[in-house]
């Protein structure tokens, strides 16, 4: 619903605020509607970044996980739970990203992966790919590279 | 001050902030993501951020402090730091690892414990800020519950 500015010659400031930060919230969050429910793990062993891409997840509608590390990302896939997407960063404590995508590509799991990670240089982002993420991003992940992997993930 | 001047006062301060590059358009999304549903979010990252920010600062200080200075262990607290300042849209932190990376991809001590220098300033400035900025926010919510 749109934000209404109540009767009146002027608005408030804080009517300006309220609206202005609505509109704010919604050119930056890009809204989508996802007809499906969708899954995601999150790999990241900093504490901040996983809360933040599960929490951006989230405001999608994604049902997320989160785990700090790479043998513990093995194990989840390995234990037989399935995810529409898995978000991966390179540096991984315990085992680092790199080997986790390959073994999670060698046990047949065909879902999206998300390399995303501080790491920028070109060589980072050919290992990563060599290794088996589909896309790689340079972090922040943000809903400019999440959106339409989201909607192709919901059959849009 | 009444609400519609702090919230003013709030929008000016996180601006300058944006103006000065210590925080950039990422800052705007986490924003963006509190709500009725999560009131405190900007809060508590910026909470995580610091505590996560200065633990791996510390330990980058005591693995410089070696005389053989272990740079793949330098590299993943490096990584780890860039990584969430770019995530929680601290621009200027985010740029002063990109400097330490540098000088460790170099095997440059000298050239890390500058860099690392840097980055303290660039932390405490951040932190700094961090703090007004929370404290400003407080004030709102408290004259905001106080009128209900």
């Amino acid at each position: 619903m749109a934000p209404t500015l109540p009767s009146g010659d002027q608005a408030s400031d804080q009517d300006n605020w309220d609206n202005g930060r609505l509109a704010r919230k919604r050119q930056l969050l890009t809204e989508i509607v996802l007809r499906n429910r969708l899954t995601a793990l999150v790999v990241d062993g900093d504490t901040t970044c996983r809360v933040l891409e599960q929490l951006l997840l989230r405001s999608y509608g994604v049902q997320t996980q989160g785990v700090d590390n790479g043998r513990d990302a093995v194990a989840l896939i390995a234990s037989g739970v399935k995810f529409n997407l898995i978000i991966i960063d390179m540096i991984l404590p315990v085992l680092n990203g790199l080997e986790a995508t390959r073994q999670i590509r060698d046990m047949g799991v065909h879902c999206k992966m998300l390399g995303v990670t501080a790491c920028s240089g070109e060589s980072e982002r050919q290992a990563f790919l060599a290794a088996g993420v589909d896309v790689f991003i340079e972090k922040p992940l943000d809903p400019e590279h999440l959106v339409p992997i989201l909607r192709e993930l919901d059959g849009q | 001050m009444d609400l519609a001047a702090l919230k003013t006062q709030l929008k000016n301060f996180v601006q300058s902030m944006f103006e000065e590059g210590v925080l950039d358009n990422q800052f705007s999304q986490i924003q963006a993501l509190q709500d009725s549903t999560n009131p405190n979010f900007v809060e508590e990252v910026i909470t995580l951020f610091c505590n996560d920010a200065e633990r791996i600062v510390n330990e980058i200080n005591r693995n410089l402090g070696y005389q053989n200075v272990d740079f793949s262990n330098l590299d993943s607290y490096v990584h780890q730091l860039k990584g969430s300042s770019s995530s929680i849209g601290a621009n200027r932190l985010k740029l002063a690892c990109a400097n330490l990376r540098q000088a460790s991809d170099e095997r440059n001590k000298e050239g890390c414990l500058q860099a690392l220098q840097l980055i303290t300033c660039e932390y405490c400035l951040l932190r700094r800020k961090f703090q007004a900025l929370l404290h400003l926010e407080r004030s709102i919510v408290e004259l905001e519950t106080n009128q209900k």
